[in-house]
């Protein structure tokens, strides 16, 4: 059953790139990625880092000597840079780690998360 | 410094310090912290409220930056007279404003007489806990130019801190020991670490413990997970080449256990493998050999929340407390317990 919870307004999170707001105890951020929002848990897996103020940026990959942006994008932790899928929550390079996600959106200028 | 002198520096269109031929693919701070355009941790406040109040920190040690770098400089000359800014800026704006904090003094190791003479100068301050020399160098610190500078510190019973960074930068060997590196992440992970374990097994093979039995020095931000096999390999090269350097008389391992601390961070990554990093160490000398660093406000920087779960139960008050008390003794304020 879905309960959403309001984490924070529509143009904070257009001004800084996320909202961050406790929800039943955790600490629950929404990230904007590409048009979409994303809920996270604000809590790197690896060193306990506030994931959702890291960056969302465009994956590089490439062969050797080769740097190719692709379309996918990552959240990118602001402590130790370990990228994240935001919609799986899987950690890109060590898929071990995984941090819970949720689903977001925005309704009256309001952001709401899914826990 | 002198006013005068101060504003000619100001007049400048640069102070001259080397900088990095690498580059970092996002930051070289951690991104979270707010900045308004300086470095984070740019001011005492910042250091208050993002480290030292979160984090419950009875004291903390300042450990300077881009200002170890004056080492680096080709002019001795300039070294010295930014060295002696800095260190009196470190009083005046740091020290002065929040009695956690403690210094450490920065010197002009390419020229060791005139680093000795600010040591002296600025040790007189009890604050000041440490010189602080930089991991990038002409030569290993073992050599016997740079005596004056750990005869200066033994003398004020100031343990001698060498904090990783640098390598590769202007006068400064080149990291890793194979020729220049091509990336950041080479510099990051084979810079910090060799130049580490280069002053290291200098200090030990030159004898300077020997010299200077009161001497303690830290190594900062080098890694640790390397240590037990370094010095294992040293005391089997000991063992086989006395006669190489007949003045030690001790296996260097032990005498590392006496003279020589390292700081925690960076801990490694271990991959779920903790438990064989801690019995690595302790062959080493852990817990007793561990003083806990943050590196904050760097990207890479330990949290003290995180490694205070992280550390085995019986290490956590040496590492977090008890090993730093001892090392820096009255001038830390603390009392080895």
């Amino acid at each position: 059953m879905s309960t959403w919870h309001d984490v924070g307004s529509l143009a904070d999170l257009e001004r800084d790139g996320h909202v961050v707001a406790r929800v039943e105890g955790r600490e629950v951020g929404v990230v904007a990625v590409g048009g979409e929002l994303r809920g996270v848990r604000n809590r790197c897996p690896h060193h306990g880092g506030p994931l959702c103020l890291g960056t969302v940026d465009q994956r590089l990959t490439g062969r050797p000597g080769g740097y190719d942006v692709t379309d996918e994008l990552v959240l990118r932790c602001p402590w130790h840079g370990w990228e994240f899928d935001p919609t799986t929550g899987t950690c890109l390079d060590e898929p071990n780690l995984r941090v819970a996600v949720y689903s977001a959106k925005a309704v009256d200028g309001r952001v709401l998360v899914d826990l | 410094m002198e006013t005068g002198q101060r504003d000619w520096f100001r007049g400048q269109p640069s102070l001259g310090l080397p900088g990095y031929s690498w580059s970092h693919p996002s930051s070289w701070y951690r991104q979270d912290l707010a900045a308004d355009g300086r470095p984070p941790g740019s001011d005492v406040e910042s250091v208050q409220s993002e480290l030292l109040d979160p984090s419950g920190t009875s004291v903390g040690v300042l450990n300077a930056d881009d200002a170890v770098l004056v080492s680096l400089m080709p002019s001795p000359y300039r070294a010295a007279a930014l060295a002696r800014a800095h260190n009196d800026w470190i009083r005046e704006r740091w020290l002065e404003r929040d009695p956690r904090l403690r210094g450490a003094i920065v010197c002009p190791a390419q020229h060791p007489e005139e680093a000795a003479r600010e040591i002296r100068r600025v040790g007189e301050d009890p604050r000041f806990v440490q010189v602080l020399l930089c991991g990038g160098s002409e030569r290993p610190y073992g050599e016997p130019r740079y005596l004056p500078i750990f005869e200066a510190a033994a003398e004020l019973g100031l343990p001698v801190a060498i904090h990783s960074g640098g390598e590769g930068m202007g006068i400064a060997a080149p990291p890793g020991g194979a020729g220049a590196v091509t990336f950041y992440i080479e510099w990051h992970t084979l810079g910090s670490a060799c130049s580490t374990m280069a002053h290291l097994v200098s200090l030990l093979v030159h004898g300077t413990f020997e010299r200077l039995p009161a001497l303690k020095v830290l190594l900062i931000e080098g890694g640790i997970a390397w240590l037990p096999g370094i010095l294992w390999r040293l005391d089997t090269n000991w063992r086989a080449l006395r006669a190489d350097t007949p003045w030690l008389e001790r296996k260097p391992s032990e005498v590392a256990r006496e003279h020589v601390r390292f700081s925690t961070q960076p801990l490694e990554h271990t991959d779920g493998h903790d438990e064989l990093l801690w019995e690595m160490l302790e062959a080493a000398g852990a817990p007793d050999v561990l003083c806990f660093a943050s590196d904050y406000p760097h990207w890479d920087f330990d949290d003290p929340a995180f490694m205070l779960k992280r550390l085995p139960e019986a290490w956590r008050e040496r590492v977090l407390h008890e090993n730093a008390a001892a090392l820096y003794g009255e001038r830390l304020g603390l009392v080895a317990a």
